[in-house]
């Protein structure tokens, strides 16, 4: 058994050596780092709770961040959700052709994200791109999505729709595992396609559900790239997301101990509110059995 | 026999084993293939490795100029390479950091403030510099290229190009509209009312051609007597009577020709270099861009007519205004070949040899360090073929241009002067409002760094 063990921590080391250097060090760094000055070069110089104190009493911009990715997330995640569900609902159809579809839909969640984000950049322009371009056929004048702060957050939980091919996969699984004996029940009951989606696909799904929540939040709360990419915070801070604030600190500003502080506030967020998710989930999740 | 009584499992790992066996090979075979770094020409020399941002044309350009110092001397091998502007200034703070630094790099972001207040520069008048050096490049150097350069008495970049920003005009449009270059407006209320008339709309209302659109903030400041430093009380300025009074022109002026035309008009645009510059495709007729356009409509539009004139002052204002920045040579804390990186710089840049440095600013269509590489035979030729030059030389000279304020929280500080222009664009504040909540904002963030320990 002990030879055993041997050769399995001998199979991950690779990973285990990989995970203590580049992952759990820098995080337990970071702590030490958020009660500090850091420059990235010069030693880190102790200012005690500073950092934290000048984020929660004399920053305007990190409340701002907080707000858009707080904002983002509960639109989103939801949108996400349901967008996903409904998705992997249609596409567990019994048509012809099926899994062609399903491989369509998946197809633009393994797009890389900055691909995407380039492309949408052109999608969503307000002259010459393809959205205001077919609203311009119904006789709509399109706003200016990305340039415009009441649009522009909109604009990139729409885009989010883009990649829900991801999840959709986990759901199509999760359908399948669904018995049909409930089914069949059912419609031997009566119950409608309505009343079997309610009563039956949805908690069955709720323990899928649950997972993708978790993780869409987690994920809200890390958005960056698209953001980086396609309007760097504006138009006036409209989509200065959280992470995007906390690389301004680290790499532009070169605030690496105040950004430190600002990755722990968001790691407590995060973990607040993934607890206050599982504080839940016994009141809406069914593990079937 | 064997192989028919093969189990189905059995058979299944074997070929999973070929499969992960094929694909280890072909991937090796891969890595293999792949070219590795050139050799180096000098291998007997000391490397001297130089990280720059150029691509596409200019990289050939700043390659031949590592050729010929290569070439000119036997002690020092210059190996360049190509970063990504996107991630360059990460890319260097990790190695600075990793202690593997490159020995020279090639910068235009606004960094030097920033690096050189938390050590990641060496001062070169103090380190690298002979005294006769610094004398020379404090007694030659354009005024520009010191407020570029130098961060609290200490040079941390020598420019090898400096940037210009002036007017372009389309002959062909001011033809069109029966308009003469020798009656060039004398102020820019002037040329606003040369843009309305060479402007176009469809029948929609849509603009299709810009006359002339005065919209960047930075620029225009120092011609209405505001600007975001007092270079010399060195000490930052912002809601001052000259900032507001650009703020307002300019958003007056958006306001007259409406911001959601003019906002879509500018989402279709192309601002990449070459063929796609807007003045090229004739989106604008009077454009405000930098110097090095003028070689690149040499190569994509040897046939275009086209003049080039300062931004004229607003009426009372200062002439010969705008805001600069440059191509600029620093040496972070812990290269390997200093002394090397060193000899380059001075190379390039012309601060010992500045008729070579001229034959170097002609092929990239730079500005230069100092009027004596301005000066010389072969820079002078090349500004007798293109007198569209001559402007930013002109206004290069002139004490109302200025670089980004020199203070260790540059990038903060223009990030929210655009939010604050942001501001005014959409209506939310009008521009004494803005400026005053741009003020505040700066005090709130040099307060917290003070209470974090900063000096300033």
């Amino acid at each position: 058994m002990r030879r055993q063990e041997l050769t399995g921590y001998l199979f991950i080391s690779p990973w285990l050596v990989g995970f203590l250097v580049f992952t759990l060090v820098p995080f337990v760094a970071s702590i030490g780092l958020s009660f500090s000055r850091y420059d990235i070069v010069s030693s880190p110089l102790w200012v005690g709770l500073a950092n934290y104190r000048e984020l929660l009493t004399n920053d305007p911009l990190f409340w701002r961040s907080l707000r858009v990715t707080l904002t983002y997330a509960a639109v989103a995640v939801p949108v996400g959700l349901a967008a996903g569900i409904s998705l992997a609902l249609l596409l567990s159809l019994d048509v012809r052709g099926m899994s062609v579809y399903r491989t369509i839909f998946y197809l633009p969640s393994i797009v890389p994200v900055v691909a995407t984000s380039v492309v949408f950049v052109w999608i969503l322009n307000p002259n010459i791109g393809l959205v205001n371009g077919l609203l311009g056929l119904l006789g709509v004048e399109g706003p200016n999505w990305l340039g415009d702060p009441r649009f522009a957050l909109p604009s990139l939980v729409l885009m989010g729709l883009w990649a829900v091919g991801g999840s959709m996969i986990i759901y199509l699984a999760g359908l399948k595992d669904i018995p049909v004996q409930l089914y069949e029940a059912a419609v031997i009951d009566g119950a409608g396609t309505w009343q079997r989606t309610w009563h039956i696909t949805l908690p069955m799904l709720s323990p899928v559900i649950f997972f993708n929540l978790v993780m869409g939040v987690i994920g809200a709360f890390q958005y960056f790239a698209q953001a980086y990419i396609m309007t760097q915070g504006g138009p006036e801070d409209s989509t200065r997301f959280y992470a995007l604030y906390l690389f301004s600190r680290a790499w532009q500003y070169l605030d690496m101990g105040y950004a430190s502080a600002m990755a722990w506030i968001l790691f407590l967020v995060i973990m607040a509110l993934t607890a206050l998710i599982y504080s839940t989930h016994r009141r809406w999740v069914h593990y079937g059995g | 026999m064997a192989a028919e009584t093969e189990s189905r499992p059995g058979r299944r790992r074997r070929l999973v084993a070929i499969t992960v066996a094929a694909l280890v090979l072909a991937g090796l075979i891969v890595v293999l293939a792949m070219p590795g770094p050139a050799p180096r020409r000098y291998p007997e020399r000391q490397p001297v490795r130089f990280w720059h941002m150029w691509t596409a044309e200019w990289k050939g350009v700043v390659e031949r100029i590592v050729q010929e110092f290569n070439e000119s001397q036997d002690v020092y091998e210059v190996i360049p390479l190509s970063i990504p502007a996107q991630s360059a200034d990460t890319k260097f703070l990790l190695a600075v950091a990793g202690g593997d630094p490159p020995d020279v790099m090639g910068q235009w972001n606004n960094i030097i403030p920033t690096w050189a207040e938390n050590g990641l520069l060496v001062p070169l008048n103090r380190e690298l510099m002979t005294p006769a050096e610094w004398d020379t490049f404090q007694r030659r150097a354009y005024p520009i290229c010191k407020e570029i350069g130098v961060y609290k008495g200490d040079l941390y970049g020598v420019a090898t190009g400096t940037n210009i920003w002036a007017c372009y005009l389309r002959l062909d449009h001011l033809r069109e509209a029966g308009l003469r270059l020798e009656d060039f407006p004398d102020t820019l209320e002037g040329l606003l009312e040369w843009g309305r008339q060479l402007q176009r709309s469809d029948s929609s209302g849509h603009l299709v051609r810009a006359g002339f659109l005065p919209d960047w903030y930075l620029m225009y400041c120092n011609g209405f007597g505001g600007g975001f430093y007092d270079w010399e009380a060195n000490r930052v300025t912002i809601d001052t009577p000259g900032n507001l009074r650009a703020l307002e022109f300019i958003d007056a002026n958006n306001t007259a020709l409406g911001k959601d035309r003019l906002q879509r008009f500018r989402a279709g645009l192309n601002w990449g270099s070459g063929i796609e510059w807007p003045f090229i495709t004739g989106a604008f007729s009077i454009t405000v861009d930098g110097q090095w356009r003028v070689e690149q409509l040499r190569n994509y539009a040897p046939t275009l007519e086209y003049a080039t004139r300062p931004i004229p002052p607003p009426a009372g204002g200062k002439p010969h205004f705008g805001w600069a920045n440059g191509n600029f040579m620093i040496v972070p804390r812990g290269a390997r070949q200093p002394r090397g990186a060193w000899e380059f710089i001075k190379f390039w840049s012309g601060l010992t040899h500045p008729e070579r440095a001229a034959t170097y600013a002609t092929w990239g269509g730079w500005l230069p360090l100092t009027p004596d590489v301005a000066n010389a035979p072969v820079y002078r030729e090349y500004v007798a073929k293109y007198p569209q030059f001559q402007t930013f030389l002109a206004v290069m000279d002139s004490p109302n241009v200025h670089p980004t304020p020199p203070v260790p929280y540059q990038n903060f500080l223009m990030a929210r002067i655009g939010r604050a222009e942001e501001k005014v664009w959409f209506g939310r504040r009008t521009p004494a409002q803005s400026l005053a909540e741009l003020a505040a904002e700066v005090d709130r963030e040099l307060t917290r760094r003070k209470e974090l320990g900063y000096a300033d």
